[in-house]
């Protein structure tokens, strides 16, 4: 199986990751041949996930579409890269029912269109217009920082790095007036 | 009844819902001839949390994704951090995890015993549950420190070792739990009122279970022996003796027995853990052990937890952040892919009762 991988479909080396756990890198182009091939030739008929890195500094998002067969326990992780900007592949859902949700999941996460995939509507956000949470570029604290404000009465909007410079200093304060209390004391004792 | 076709929401505020979500359902009558599941209620952000955080900043959160069973994914995570990182633990820290792993697993059929049972009214059966569980959380709370989130399963082996005479807790409550399970036979799986509800409802194939990647107590009710700990061992399950539970039926019943059934597998492995517990260190020395760094490289571990195959897919960038981290429960699939269709033609009042039966914890789909 790997040779004929490796031939049809001019990839590197299938890599075995540990025992029953394989990958492989393939072209765009190539991939949804190299899934229908397993499914319908070597009995990989569970599709368990499809998931994408956010490589930004090379500009593009590598998706792996991992695959499993109940019949020999073995899973095999392909991964593409597609380019980051205007990000778009064919939707698997004609061949797997559970892709429709894993790339509505992936479109929300990562803004991806899933061509053929007809329902890409919010998943867990709600009328969301800012850039996809789990790309790279989109900065959580910021997003907070301009977004949202905080209660009053709530210590969570207390800048750490100042408060604990301001209580070292009350310590500090509190600390020099005892050891002048002290120095003091001990002066009036002596006379 | 009148044919009037209406449209009502099942939760996320019903103490029939598995969690933060909801099903809006289209009616005639009792009827349902639409489902559409709606999460979002929950949705902490998780998975982009890690990544802007060190590998050991991020386990404190990852128990967090599952409230009725966080072990499963302090395994995976401290599983899939050891493989990138090529780390190997030791034999104690193995059965130990296998121990909390088992632990967990009870606690939380004891959970859904009490959602099943209480779905269709069997209040008492549910109070019992609750209080049964809670003797495992008490052991819990004397291993770890905690109730719910332990935190326990760390890369690298676990936190702590066992207190003393800890093993002896265990076995006398696996004792107790031995005659107690009985006694849900009786008041619970062979109830004539569950029985008459279950049997016949909720019914899947075992093509489409495969096909659409259901797993779990849904899978094996279809007849599918697929269980993670035989197919793909991890830890030390490969040495342990236990079976795989299957039922033929793929209706809520079968699926009920067959987690009753699994209950009393996880009793027996224990009994094998506590017996064969080894002695020796249950943590390695990592390097660097703050500021922890994991290869440019990625993975994909997976354990069974109560409810299935709980997988976690994690890649390095050779820095001391995750780059990515995607978890992979059954909740995505159950709650969209089969809920959703298996909903249709059933009646309004199984809603509660097939949801339970699937597995769902929707704050794993809100990750």
């Amino acid at each position: 199986m790997f040779s004929e991988i490796k031939n049809r479909f001019a990839t590197d080396d299938v890599e075995v990751k540990r025992k029953g756990l394989y990958k492989v890198v393939v072209k765009h182009e190539r991939l949804f041949a190299l899934i229908v091939m397993l499914k319908e030739m070597y009995d990989y008929k569970t599709l368990n996930t499809i998931t994408c890195t956010d490589w930004i500094e090379e500009g593009h998002f590598a998706l792996t579409y991992i695959m499993t067969t109940l019949k020999r326990n073995e899973t095999f992780m392909l991964q593409t890269m597609i380019l980051r900007e205007e990000a778009h592949t064919k939707s698997l859902s004609y061949l797997f029912k559970q892709a429709q949700i894993m790339e509505r999941d992936l479109h929300e996460m990562y803004g991806i269109k899933f061509e053929g995939n007809e329902n890409l509507k919010e998943l867990s956000l709600e009328n969301w217009v800012h850039t996809p949470p789990l790309r790279r570029e989109f900065d959580t604290l910021e997003f907070v920082n301009n977004h949202l404000t905080f209660r009053d009465g709530r210590d969570d909007n207390i800048d750490t790095k100042a408060e604990s410079k301001r209580l070292r200093a009350i310590k500090k304060a509190e600390k020099e007036a005892a050891k002048k209390a002290k120095e003091s004391k001990k002066a009036e004792d002596v006379q | 009844m009148s044919n009037k076709h209406i449209t009502i929401f099942h939760g996320p505020q019903h103490p029939g819902i598995t969690g933060n979500m909801s099903v809006e359902l289209d009616l005639i009558g009792e009827t349902i001839q639409k489902a559409t599941t709606h999460v979002g209620y929950l949705h902490r952000g998780f998975e982009k949390l890690v990544e802007r955080r060190t590998v050991i900043q991020a386990f404190t959160i990852v128990c967090r994704i599952c409230v009725p069973e966080p072990d499963p994914n302090e395994a995976n995570f401290a599983m899939a951090v050891e493989e990138l990182a090529g780390l190997e633990v030791t034999p104690r820290a193995e059965y130990i995890r296998v121990m909390v792993l088992e632990l967990s697993r009870l606690a939380a059929q004891f959970l859904w015993m009490a959602g099943q049972s209480g779905s269709i009214g069997l209040y008492a059966v549910g109070q019992w549950a609750i209080a049964d569980r809670d003797l495992i959380l008490d052991l819990f709370e004397e291993l770890t420190g905690a109730r719910v989130y332990h935190m326990y399963i760390y890369p690298g082996g676990v936190r702590r070792d066992l207190p003393e005479g800890f093993l002896g807790r265990v076995s006398t409550l696996l004792n107790y739990m031995k005659k107690r399970l009985k006694e849900y036979d009786d008041v619970f799986i062979n109830n004539a009122s569950f029985k008459n509800r279950a049997i016949g409802v909720g019914v899947i194939s075992q093509e489409e279970a495969i096909a659409n990647g259901y797993v779990g107590q849904v899978l094996r009710a279809c007849g599918v022996e697929a269980d993670v700990r035989k197919d793909a061992p991890y830890l030390v399950y490969e040495s342990l003796d236990f079976k795989v539970p299957t039922q033929t039926a793929g209706d809520v019943y079968a699926r009920a027995l067959v987690r009753r059934a699994e209950m009393d597998q996880s009793v027996h492995i224990l009994e094998q853990v506590v017996k064969m517990m080894p002695e020796g260190e249950v943590m390695i020395k990592m390097p660097t052990h703050r500021k922890f760094k994991l290869p440019k490289d990625d993975t994909w571990v997976k354990v069974e937890s109560a409810r299935g195959e709980f997988a976690y897919y994690m890649a390095g960038d050779g820095s001391e952040k995750i780059r990515r981290m995607q978890v992979r429960g059954p909740s995505l699939v159950h709650a969209y892919t089969l809920l959703e269709s298996l909903l249709v033609g059933a009646e309004l009042s199984d809603v509660a009762l097939i949801m339970n039966s699937l597995g769902i914890c929707p704050p794993e789909i809100e990750r």
